[in-house]
């Protein structure tokens, strides 16, 4: 790796070597080139390594300007002035960063510019010392004993601190505040788990960023021998961040490229005179169109990731790796009387439990009992109103920041997962803590069969749950949890991620699991402890809970249900209304959808059932249009639609009543539902929609009080009703439901299917996704069953109802253990 | 009448800033992107109602009609060419992009329109009125009213009429808009021509008391841009009131302690006042999500 | 007199002077014409070159422009009549955006790769004292046209290449207060200066005067070219007990001021700088413009001399979008531009060579040219490298559009 320094000395080498012949305006150019690397390889720092955009840093490289401009008409030689000049900067940097660090995104951009414009009237009114707005006159080029430097000198100057702000850069990025610069710009939240704290790493940024910045300035001054503020324009600072956003963020020749580019192709306009500008602005903008990642964005889009084979680590590195991983003192988490409430809603209370470090304790319950928020609150992302965390007889870690949780030995996955997307598999661990060795040992340990180098986000799914566990190790951990780590794999990947589990607790450390998958849980589980609405409501061993009846009246539903099956069989067409041949969608690389094959006739009401992950809410996102593109024909009513955006979809007939039922928050019940006849043909006047949204309410007989109400204030049982009351003011010749029993109470389960079932009566075609298979059977015609994206058998309710099969994939065969 | 004078002159250029700011909340609302090219759109409804109406003696009503029109498709062009492009990829460049579009409409507008200031005349601010001993230009009054009526009337857009309830929708949860049937798509464009067409109206009423100038749009995008950020960029009349704020402590700093530290003063309280209110004066803080 | 003649085609004359209307068409020739002439060099030993740093867009876009019409003139004459040392002399523009960062790279490119024999400076004071060392080591010689600087000129260089054809701004406050006290009796003045270099050079020239005259200021006031409302500083001085306000601004922040002065009722004397002169001041400030008394250096309006009459329609035939006087704004930088272009003709005839050191002696050689603005007689030498002295400055007003000596 010894080539990127040496090719730094050599570019610089021939850049003097071509400066000694030159003459005094190209060595000037030459200058301010190098001055504008300088900054630019300083803003990659802030912008490209840590993601923060500045719209000021002219305002930097004005004061670094003036430190050494005024120290040197005071006699103070340049290069004393100069490490003066780079800490002022730096430190003024450092300063910024306090009010820049609490906003971000525009707010974050006017805070620079705000400060940009201050240091500019600064400047004009500071008089005494700066000039005042006719500047600095007579600034003395630097000397070194008794040589004073020329234009040749200054360009060497300048091509000397752009080489060496290079190699800053080059070993900042690789160094591992680098790459935790890059880990908080990629996932503020997997930083934090893993012990770095974002608001210092970002300070840091900011302050070498600035540093940067002043150093080109300070060497600015006297290579104009005059400065005043004019010489530093606001447009300057989008000039340096363009130069940046050109040759690529966060690459380390990119300023390089920018630098050349906002400092020569002005020159090379110059004789376009007053229309400079105008074509200079002209060209921007077409050099944006062709790049906008950057030319290294371009020539990213052509280069492929080398794979490199995987060493498989020897036995004994193997068996140092166990005793690394073994933590000196085991200590048990006890989660003590925990409880949290958002906006008067109770999202956990009274949860109360131990991790036993060698044992997995698992927590389950229907989505929303609050299994995430109890990880949230344990991990540091949630203060609780109530209780205490303690490792062992350790300090209260209630309350305490994410990253002093991570620090304390308490690490975690996610249930999206939380990597660095932008780096490679092997930073990703190691910015764990983990050295080069043990992380490719850890990696082995995981069972990650896949390259080192590979982007995280260019990993396949199931890699990325495993990079994600091997990172989490890589902290050396005493408590590790993990929020649903099987969600969206396959059958085998999940017995293979269980035994994994299995062996981590094995080692001594305790882990905490939440998951749907109860094979899994079954499996490898020695305590489970089971939420509803908050609140435990079971714990006990695999086998204590699994006979539980209030555990499976919380995870099958039906027992209170007044939901029942059609009294008369249906009989109506049997052409199809919406139809789905060899459908194939996804997210990423791998499909998670693959030749799906359903279809729904008029009138029928047809559940489509499967484990977690089993791609339900993505074939109802891939046929209403969410999810494009897909493979494969989707039908509604003739028309081919699998190239359709979802709004000419929704024109076509089709609604689709979301996850999470998704209202529109600040909008009046009444107006959510209005809204719900955007897609309607017929166009019907206002007097018509009324009396329509009268006989709709005549249905949902809750939302008649809260017609006036705003969405976001209602429950989610009533949410849910005003979800299915929008889809069906649209008069949709079909109206699928994913997950309306999602989060609801049981009663609210209850009145929910009792609405389905009379929709079912009257006619309304219906596709239904939810969890709860045995109630959705109740209700449906037909049925189709998905696993891991196939679908594996369909039949009619009854058919489907009795099967144990069925049974296994949601609460894992009995006979598993 | 110090004092009269310098709350009457802050709440003008206040309305003006807030209306221009409410362009940016417009678009950003929708789409998430900052339109770096506002201030030219300012310009370019001073200037073309310039040129439509004395240069080519238009009578007013069209001319002020078709500059609308026009600053509108201003703001379609924006948005298809300055911004989709980067958005629909998700790269920020859009900022870059919009920053280099102002550039070339000033500059363009520096050779079509002329390189020194013009006058647009107005009766309702040629002859001052006396309140409370301070001379003020009807116009002056009226610009506050004009301002608060639109952002009114925008208001009562957005919640009464069923076009403003779907852009609602589209701001409030895009997928949502999108399976009602919602083109969330022309939905954004459509939010470009309205904030292009507010920062129109704001350069229409400023002209008379100001100039017309290729270059006037600069100052007015920056401090506008503030008073976005400060009002809370999601709240439409929280804009407004940050408008007003804005111009007033404008107004009273110059006033009570002379003009030098007018910015200073003024910038430093954007970066403190964010510092202390993440999302602005008026502006709700997102619930964070793991 | 010599008619304006058209001019050999130079590189980037195309977008100046070329009458095509369309800006399409002027972008695309101007592209095209760059392409061409970049790929093939122009025969540059067949003319002599002087070079323009100036402002050509943003703000001072204006004064850029007014430049450029006063040298394209001179320079037309002078080739009209044979050119100087049998060469014709070509003008390369550059925009230095109000940016001495800007200004120093361009000077340094006109100097070492177009090999310019002198070159002129813009309306900016910063970008020609930014220039100014660069010129004296580079020994080429540079000319202010409008940039009223003090130092600018006296700038300490032992071989001094700047020269100026413009007003200074001390000898300019100096005049301005003598004019105030003989006219107004003011005894206690009050300063509004726009916000810019050039306002605080005149705060410090202005102060200074007064002190010389013994008198209290009753404050100095700023303000910025985007600023809408002059009244709380106007009312400042007016209750400090103000008796004549001092004017330095752009002709668009002046009118701004005159109109604060109007909605106050505040009738007092207004003595200003040459600023407004610069554009339509009474169409932006109102009948109220006309009280404002300005210091000028040259004005087209009224009788002009049969020089002024020449320049005049030379401006008129060469640049169609002029129609009325109102159009040949600001008449300084026409003006001044046109005088120091024919001095520098001057200069490098009586040196007889086009090398720097030699031309600036050629400078002092000048004996006495009959020129736009006056009579020069022995216009510089090396202790006084300022053509224009305290006793150029009139007073005028605008009567309606026209600028009008002061009676």
């Amino acid at each position: 790796m010894a080539r990127i320094p040496a090719g730094i000395a050599i570019g610089a080498a021939l850049v003097a070597a071509f400066a000694f012949r030159a003459e005094s305006y190209t060595l000037f150019v030459i200058a301010l080139i190098g001055l504008n690397v300088v900054v630019m390889v300083g803003l990659n720092i802030l912008f490209g390594l840590t993601g923060q955009v500045s719209l000021g840093h002219v305002g930097f490289y004005a004061i670094g300007a003036y430190v050494s401009g005024v120290l040197a008409l005071k006699g103070v030689n340049f290069f004393a002035a100069l490490p003066l000049a780079i800490l002022v900067t730096g430190a003024l940097g450092a300063l910024l960063a306090l009010p820049a660090l609490r906003v971000s995104g525009p707010y974050l951009a006017m805070v620079t510019i705000a400060f940009a414009f201050i240091v500019e009237h600064g400047l004009i009114e500071w008089r005494d010392v700066t000039g005042g707005a006719n500047g600095l006159i007579g600034i003395l080029a630097p000397s070194l004993g008794g040589f004073s430097f020329a234009e040749r000198e200054m360009a060497l100057l300048s091509t000397a601190a752009a080489a060496l702000s290079l190699l800053g850069f080059w070993l900042l990025s690789r160094s591992s505040l680098g790459a935790s610069m890059r880990a908080v710009r990629d996932s503020e939240v997997a930083a934090q788990s893993i012990g770095l704290n974002p608001v210092s790493v970002k300070a840091l940024a900011f302050a070498f960023s600035a540093a940067l910045t002043g150093m080109a300035g300070a060497i600015f001054a006297p290579l104009l021998s005059f400065i005043s503020p004019g010489s530093f324009p606001f447009f300057q600072s989008i000039l340096f961040l363009f130069g940046v956003v050109l040759g690529g963020a966060g690459s380390l020749f990119g300023p390089v490229l920018g630098a050349a580019v906002v400092v020569w192709l002005p020159e090379m306009l110059s004789d376009f005179a007053e229309y400079r500008l105008l074509i200079f602005g002209l060209l921007l903008l077409g050099v944006l169109w062709l790049a906008p990642d950057g030319v290294v964005g371009l020539f990213a889009r052509f280069r492929r990731p080398v794979a490199r084979p995987v060493r498989v680590p020897e036995t004994d590195q193997q068996a140092q790796l166990d005793t690394q991983l073994r933590p000196s003192r085991a200590l048990p988490l006890r989660v003590d009387n925990i409880g949290i409430a958002f906006g008067g809603v109770i999202a956990a209370a009274n949860v109360t439990f131990q991790a036993i470090p060698g044992a997995v304790t698992s927590l389950i319950g229907p989505n929303g009992a609050g299994k995430s928020t109890v990880l949230n609150i344990i991990s540091g992302f949630y203060a609780p109103d109530t209780g205490t965390i303690r490792l062992g007889e350790g300090d209260d870690l209630a309350g305490a920041a994410a990253y002093r949780v991570a620090r304390s030995g308490v690490a975690r996955t996610y249930q999206t997962t939380q990597l660095f997307g932008s780096l490679s598999v092997m930073d990703n661990v190691r910015l764990g803590g983990a050295d080069a060795d043990s992380a490719e040992a850890l990696l082995a340990f995981v069972g990650y069969a896949g390259g080192w180098t590979v982007r995280a986000n260019d990993l396949p799914h199931v890699d990325r749950r495993l990079v994600e566990i091997a990172r989490a190790l890589a902290t050396r951990p005493r408590v590790l949890l993990l929020d649903e780590p099987a969600a969206g794999l396959m059958r085998a990947d999940k017995d293979a991620l269980g035994r994994l589990l299995r062996r981590i607790a094995d080692l001594g450390i305790a882990v905490i699991l939440v998951e749907h998958d109860m094979t899994m849980v079954m499996g490898i589980s020695d305590h489970i402890v089971v939420l509803d609405a908050g609140k435990p409501i079971a714990a006990g061993t695999p086998s204590q809970v699994r006979d539980n009846p209030a555990v499976i009246a919380a995870y099958l539903g039906g027992a209170q249900s007044r939901a029942r099956g059609r009294s008369a069989p249906l009989k109506g067409p049997r052409d199809a209304v919406l139809s789905a041949l060899r459908l194939t969608a996804g997210y990423g690389a791998a499909p998670v959808l693959t030749d799906v094959e359903l279809e729904v006739c008029p009138g029928e009401l047809v559940a489509l059932l499967g484990a977690n992950g089993a791609g339900k809410s993505t074939a109802m996102k891939a046929l209403s249009g969410l999810l494009r593109p897909v493979s494969g024909d989707i039908v509604l009513k003739n028309v081919q639609v699998a190239h359709l955006p979802t709004h000419r979809i929704a024109h076509l007939g089709l609604a689709l009543v979301p996850e999470g039922r998704q209202v529109f928050p600040e909008l009046t019940v009444r107006d959510n539902i209005l809204l719900g006849a955007t897609a309607r043909p017929d166009r019907p006047s206002a007097e018509t929609l009324q009396k329509e949204l009268d006989a709709l309410l005549a249905r949902f007989p809750r939302l008649i009080d809260r017609i006036a109400s705003r969405a976001g204030l209602l429950s989610g049982g009533e949410q849910q009703m005003l979800a299915i009351a929008r889809g069906l003011m649209a008069k949709p010749d079909i109206l699928l439901l994913d997950e309306p029993s999602l989060g609801l109470a049981p009663a609210m389960i209850a009145e929910t299917f009792d609405v389905l079932v009379e929709l079912r009566d009257a006619g309304v075609t219906i596709l239904l996704v939810d969890q709860l298979a045995t109630l959705a059977l109740t209700v449906a015609d037909r049925g189709y069953v998905l696993e891991s994206g196939r679908v594996v058998k369909h039949g009619t309710a009854a058919e489907l109802s009795g099967d144990a099969d069925l049974e296994a994939a949601y609460l894992g065969a009995k006979a598993a253990r | 009448m110090l004092i009269v004078s310098a709350i009457v002159s802050g709440l003008s250029l206040g309305a003006m800033y807030g209306l221009i700011a409410l362009g940016y909340h417009v678009t950003y609302a929708v789409s998430s992107t900052v339109n770096f090219s506002q201030g030219s759109a300012v310009m370019l409804g001073a200037v073309l109602l310039y040129t439509l109406w004395i240069t080519l003696g238009w009578p007013l009503g069209p001319a002020v009609a078709a500059t609308l029109v026009l600053a509108a498709l201003f703001g379609l062009v924006v948005e298809r060419l300055l911004v989709r492009p980067f958005a629909v990829r998700g790269s920020n460049a859009w900022l870059m992009a919009t920053v280099a579009g102002g550039i070339i409409l000033d500059n363009a507008a520096m050779f079509l329109f002329g390189k020194e200031p013009r006058s647009l005349p107005s009766s309702l601010a040629t002859s001052p009125i006396h309140v409370f001993g301070a001379g003020i230009y009807p116009l002056q009054l009226i610009i506050p009213v004009v301002g608060v009526a639109m952002a009114v009337g925008l208001q009562i857009l957005l919640n009464r009429t069923t076009r403003g309830k779907r852009l609602l929708a589209v701001v409030q949860n895009p997928t949502a808009a999108r399976l009602m049937g919602i083109d969330v798509t022309r939905t954004i464009a459509v939010s470009f021509a309205a904030s292009a067409v507010l920062a129109a109206v704001a350069g229409m009423l400023i002209a008379p008391l100001f100039s017309v100038s290729s270059d006037m749009g600069l100052v007015f995008g920056i401090k506008a841009f503030a008073v976005a950020i400060l009002g809370g960029i999601g709240s439409a009349l929280g804009v407004m009131a940050a408008g007003f704020v804005y111009g007033l402590v404008e107004a009273l700093v110059t006033s009570l302690l002379g003009s030098s530290y007018t910015q200073i003063l003024v910038f430093s309280a954007v970066i403190v006042a964010l510092a202390l209110l993440p999302n602005g004066l008026f502006g709700r803080a997102a619930v964070k999500k793991v | 007199m010599a008619k304006p003649t058209s001019i050999p085609q130079a590189r980037n004359q195309v977008g100046a002077t070329a009458p095509v209307r369309s800006f399409a068409r002027r972008v695309a020739a101007a592209t095209l014409g760059a392409a061409l002439l970049m790929a093939a060099p122009l025969r540059a030993e067949d003319t002599i070159k002087v070079g323009l740093v100036a402002a050509l867009s943003g703000q001072s876009a204006k004064s850029g422009e007014a430049v450029t019409r006063g040298l394209e003139v001179a320079i037309g004459e002078i080739n009209a009549a044979g050119g100087v040392l049998g060469k014709k002399i070509e003008l390369v523009r550059r925009d230095d955006e109000s940016n001495p960062a800007k200004g120093v790279l361009a000077a340094r490119e006109l100097v070492q790769k177009e090999k310019v024999v002198a070159f002129f400076g813009g309306i900016d004071t910063p970008v020609s004292l930014a220039i100014v060392p660069f010129a004296n080591q580079a020994k080429v010689p540079f000319i202010s046209v409008w940039a009223a600087g003090t130092g600018i000129t006296r700038n300490g260089a032992a071989e001094n290449y700047v020269f100026r054809v413009s007003a200074v701004d001390q000898l300019v406050d100096g005049a301005m207060l003598d004019y105030a006290i003989k006219k107004y009796k003011t005894a206690k003045p009050g300063l509004m200066l726009i916000n810019n270099p050039w306002g605080e050079s005149n705060e410090k020239g202005l102060k200074d005067a007064s002190e010389a005259h013994k008198l209290t200021l009753a404050g100095a006031e700023k303000f910025d070219n985007a600023d809408v409302d002059m009244v709380p500083q106007l009312t400042r001085l007016k209750d400090a007990g103000a008796d004549t306000i001092f004017l330095v601004a752009n002709v668009q922040p002046a009118a701004q001021v005159v109109k604060s002065l109007d909605r106050m009722g505040w009738n007092v004397p207004v003595v200003s700088h040459w600023g407004p002169a610069g554009g339509r001041f009474t169409e932006l400030g109102g009948p109220s413009a006309e009280k404002v008394d300005m210091v000028q250096t040259f004005s087209f309006s009224g009788k002009l001399s049969p020089k002024g009459e020449a320049v005049l329609a030379a401006l008129k035939s060469k640049y169609p979008q002029i129609s009325s006087l109102a159009d040949v704004t600001p008449a300084v930088g026409i003006a001044n531009a046109y005088d120091a272009m024919h001095m520098v003709a001057l200069a490098i005839a009586k040196a007889g060579t086009t090398d720097g050191p030699a031309v600036r002696k050629g400078f002092y050689d000048i004996g006495s040219y009959d020129g736009l603005i006056k009579r020069y007689n022995k216009p510089f030498s090396p202790e006084n490298q300022d053509a224009l002295g305290k006793d150029d400055y009139i007073f005028t007003h605008f009567q309606g559009a026209e600028i009008v000596p002061v009676n």
